[in-house]
């Protein structure tokens, strides 16, 4: 029973990191229809972020939190008004030129901060363990799954009850119409943007101390969040939700197995199989004509 | 009858285009007559290989609009299917002749498996190292295009099918030496000539190879089929209301994409003297996009060319770890402006620089006829 | 079901509303019927349904007594149905002679095709059918360089390319001065007889020039047939009109 739970947190644990990236990513195909391949690339610059800051100006990962959800989604900001904005409604292109982006984004960082491992601190307050349901838990791991649920609750406040919630939507039900009535699309996308951006930046802070920092770390976290989009459908934020913890509990499960390669490529088969034969995804309610 | 029946200009251009095309493959293989360096002519005949790849993408990508992220898993088994016959004719070290490969030995493998024991047989390896690339994307094309799947979809499935592949290679180690792939190969003896990887023999092989690829996918283009695939990139619905079934096309543009990629992969073996799981792994599939986009992937040249330059220079700055970043960022940033701002790549660079050079060449701009419709000839009968 | 085309029966719903609901009728062979009707009477549905771009959820549709709906689009229109819509949906990338060449569709296998270069005899057709609309002088320029009115004639000589033996035409003279709309007046009588014309069209005047039957549709469902004549006196036709405008304003 004990091992059953166990391997359920762990679950809950990949997947609610797993959430908090597929959630910008999520934002950004959703309502842009843009495939983001360098949204991996937000987390590396999140956890980055979290490094300087702590090994530069000594500030610990509590603090930073908030300083790094901005610069990463200035980032974002950047990106998307010089080279996202060109590419509205051409997918297949933005897989290709977000993929380049992110490439040119490691080899910034490269030259920058050097390929070698970097590594950020735990704050000590989090960094021991409690037991519950007579399961030994990480703190940081619980403190992680609070911070998500609480950043998704704000999405979802912002995207269904404030003004610019409101004009997201519009924008994304009609532009044009939405232009006609006064709403500045070109501004509610970027901001769009930004905000999925500088939540990557947080998950990247997030996980920083649980993981290395390398320039690479961002792409296994892009495919990972990319199948949760796909899985979830981009119609509800509950779908994505769902298919987050569905993916988390699938990889703890994977990564218990002894033979996780092949229960990989299975994983991989089963997401070919549903695209094939639902490509609005696992938890969408309509089809669209 | 108006003049553009004696006067065609679409042919006169693909008289230009065959001409250059001819031009780029000659200018190759005259290079080891002023190159006597067989280690360079081993590197260059790798790019070539690349060249044949992107030939491949261009293909099914800028021609029919299908963006396969997964055309290393053809190369990669082209590669295998080769690196098996080869490894059957090496004398293993540990069983004597006719004896089980090395790896197999290591991995506790009594018996030669029976997918092994046909590449006994060069011809069949040959065969395979086409047809098994061919069928599988036959299988997957039938898989996806049946069901209407396009465009970013497309890029997953392909994408996705591909790290399937590359998993279950790496898993297999009993079969395929895992990680390490198939080493210490023979030669490959064709026709009474010896292939070794440093020799000019092999660098006119990847030539000739090169160059029959390329004008048998020109070939394509050219022809009625060629069109209806440049018709179903432009517009894909529309085709259909003229009685072409698309699934067929696409399947097709798809597979013999796949069969390029295999040749290829065949000859890169050679070459490099094993195989590998990085033979087939994504950093390589993405790494054919790049070529293409850059050099143009509405172009069969241009997509050649692009590989053999991109590779060609990655490989010249390999020994200064700064300049390879340096270009690899330069790369990255050629080709987001070439997704955003270039769709036919330096290609099409060149071609607007060519009809510029024209039209500088010509006194007077050609009339412009300002009757929209012209005269409805009665007593004219409709095609 | 007699006729050389017909729909028995057909409706189709999206979302639980009935686009058509129950439409039948019939065309002889060599016949040009008019389908008109106020916005959203479900014209070009119906004519989406006979080409297959939409599946019909109740009734069948004919061609020469052979049921068409359960085929898919390439088979219907390899059977004999051609389509033009009410976008010019032309290829904007391929030039106007390769445009008129994909839809010469007499073969329509990949391997038939792959041995078929541009030398083939057909050749001279496609430029006197370019001549015949007035787009000689543009074979090699790119379809996307036309303006809307030589986009319109594009697709209706890719449509007499194609030479099936039944032309949709969604609103073909959309967009066109009198004098183009006169012009393909004249090309659709000489059309007529050697294949069969739906034509749905707005355009009173045009419709007087080419039409003997007009169905008229509304709401889902066939509302009235006859004569141009006849359709102008019914008095429900006006009313049905009447109710979006007027019969000249539609």
């Amino acid at each position: 029973m004990d091992f059953v739970l166990q391997q359920l947190f762990t679950g809950l644990s990949i997947g609610s990191i797993l959430l908090l990236v597929a959630l910008g990513l999520w934002i950004v195909y959703g309502t842009m229809g843009v495939i983001n391949l360098a949204h991996g690339e937000f987390v590396m610059l999140g956890a980055y972020t979290a490094w300087v800051l702590q090994s530069v100006f000594q500030v610990g990962l509590f603090a930073s939190l908030v300083v790094i959800f901005f610069v990463v989604a200035f980032l974002g900001w950047i990106m998307e008004r010089g080279v996202i904005r060109y590419l509205y409604r051409r997918p297949l292109d933005t897989i290709l030129a977000t993929w380049g982006l992110g490439v040119i984004t490691q080899q910034v960082v490269r030259l920058l901060a050097g390929g070698e491992l970097r590594y950020v601190e735990m704050p000590s307050l989090l960094a021991h363990s409690t037991t519950i349901l007579g399961v030994e838990l990480s703190v940081y791991r619980i403190f992680i799954f609070v911070v998500v649920a609480g950043l998704l609750a704000l999405t979802w406040y912002l995207m269904q009850r404030t003004a610019i919630g409101m004009k997201l939507r519009a924008v994304l039900q009609d532009r044009e119409v939405a232009s006609c009535f006064g709403i500045n699309a070109d501004r509610i996308y970027a901001l769009t943007f930004a905000y999925g951006a500088g939540l990557a930046g947080l998950a990247g802070a997030l996980v920083s101390p649980l993981k290395s920092v390398s320039p690479e770390m961002g792409t296994t976290y892009v495919v990972d969040a990319f199948m949760v989009v796909v899985l979830g459908g981009v119609e509800t934020l509950m779908g994505t939700v769902l298919s987050a913890f569905l993916l988390g509990e699938l990889t703890g499960f994977i990564a218990y197995l002894q033979n996780d390669t092949v229960a990989k490529a299975l994983v991989l088969v089963a997401i070919i199989v549903l695209i094939r034969f639902r490509p609005q995804g696992l938890f969408a309610s309509q089809v669209r004509a | 009858m108006s003049a553009s029946t004696t006067h065609n200009p679409g042919h006169r251009r693909t008289w230009l285009q065959i001409a250059i095309y001819g031009a780029v493959c000659l200018t190759i293989f005259l290079v080891p007559t002023i190159l006597d360096n067989d280690f360079l002519l081993n590197k260059y005949s790798r790019y070539l290989v690349f060249g044949i790849l992107a030939i491949a993408l261009s293909l099914s990508w800028g021609y029919c609009g299908i963006l396969n992220l997964g055309q290393a898993a053809s190369f990669g088994l082209g590669c295998y299917c080769m690196a098996m016959a080869l490894k059957l004719r090496t004398v293993p070290v540990h069983t004597g002749d006719d004896g089980l490969p090395d790896f197999m030995v290591w991995n506790n493998v009594t018996e030669l498996p029976w997918f092994w024991v046909p590449f006994h047989s060069l011809p069949f390896a040959l065969f395979a190292g086409i047809a098994v690339p061919t069928v599988l994307a036959a299988l997957v094309g039938w898989f996806m295009f049946r069901a209407r799947i396009t465009g970013v979809y497309v890029a997953i499935i392909t994408l996705a099918s591909l790290v399937v592949v590359n998993l279950l290679i790496i898993d297999q180690q009993r079969y395929t030496g895992g990680f390490n792939g198939i080493t210490d190969l023979a030669q490959l003896e064709l026709f009474g000539l010896t292939f070794d990887a440093y020799s000019r023999n092999s660098y006119y092989l990847v030539a000739s190879v090169l160059a029959a690829c390329l004008f048998a996918a020109l070939a394509i283009t050219k022809s009625k089929t060629g069109l209806i695939l440049q018709a179903i990139r432009d517009h894909e619905d529309r085709v259909r209301y003229f009685g072409y079934d698309v699934a067929h096309y696409k399947i097709f543009a798809f597979s013999a994409s796949a069969a390029i990629a295999g040749i290829a992969g065949m000859l890169y073996t050679i070459v490099m003297e094993f195989a590998s799981p990085t033979f087939l792994d994504v950093p390589l599939s993405l790494s054919v996009v790049i070529w293409c986009a850059v050099g143009g992937r509405q172009s069969l040249l241009g997509a050649a060319l692009g590989a053999i330059v991109v590779t060609g220079t990655q490989g010249a700055l390999s020994d200064s770890g700064i300049f390879l970043q340096s270009w690899t960022l330069l790369m990255g940033m050629i080709f987001v402006a070439s997704v955003l701002f270039l769709p036919k790549g330096l290609a099409g660079l060149a071609e607007l620089a060519g009809e510029r050079l024209r039209r500088l060449g010509r006194d007077t701009p050609p009339p412009v006829k300002t009757d929209v419709l012209g005269p409805v000839r009665e007593g004219e009968g409709l095609a | 079901m007699t006729g050389y085309l017909a729909l028995d029966e057909v409706s189709v719903s999206f979302d639980g509303f009935r686009a058509v609901d129950g439409l039948s009728f019939s065309v002889e062979e060599g016949e040009l019927r008019c389908l008109i009707g106020p916005n959203g009477a479900g014209k070009s549905t119906a004519l989406d349904m006979i080409c297959g771009k939409v599946r019909p959820t109740a009734g069948t549709i004919f061609l020469q007594g052979r049921a068409l709906n359960r085929l898919e689009e390439h088979e219907i229109a390899r059977a004999g149905i051609g389509r033009k819509f009410q976008v010019p949906s032309v290829f904007r990338e391929l030039t106007v002679r390769q445009n008129l060449d994909v839809a010469h569709s007499r073969q329509v296998g990949v391997w038939a095709n792959i041995a078929r270069f541009g030398h083939h005899a057909d050749r001279d057709g496609l430029e006197k059918l370019a001549e015949l609309v007035g787009l000689e002088d543009r074979l090699e320029v790119p379809a996307g360089h036309l303006s809307h009115g030589q986009t319109q004639w594009l697709e209706i000589a890719m449509l007499v390319a194609q030479d099936p033996r039944v032309i949709l035409m969604d609103e073909p003279t959309a967009g066109m001065t009198v004098q183009e709309t006169r012009k393909t007046a004249d090309l659709f009588n000489r059309l007529k007889g050697k294949h069969t014309l739906i034509v749905v069209e707005h355009d009173m005047g045009f419709i007087k020039e080419i039409g003997d039957v007009i169905s008229v549709m509304h709401q889902g469902r066939l509302l009235a047939e006859g004569s141009v004549g006849e359709i102008e006196q019914h008095a429900e036709v006006r009313a049905a009109y009447l109710g979006s405008g007027g019969i000249s304003g539609a």
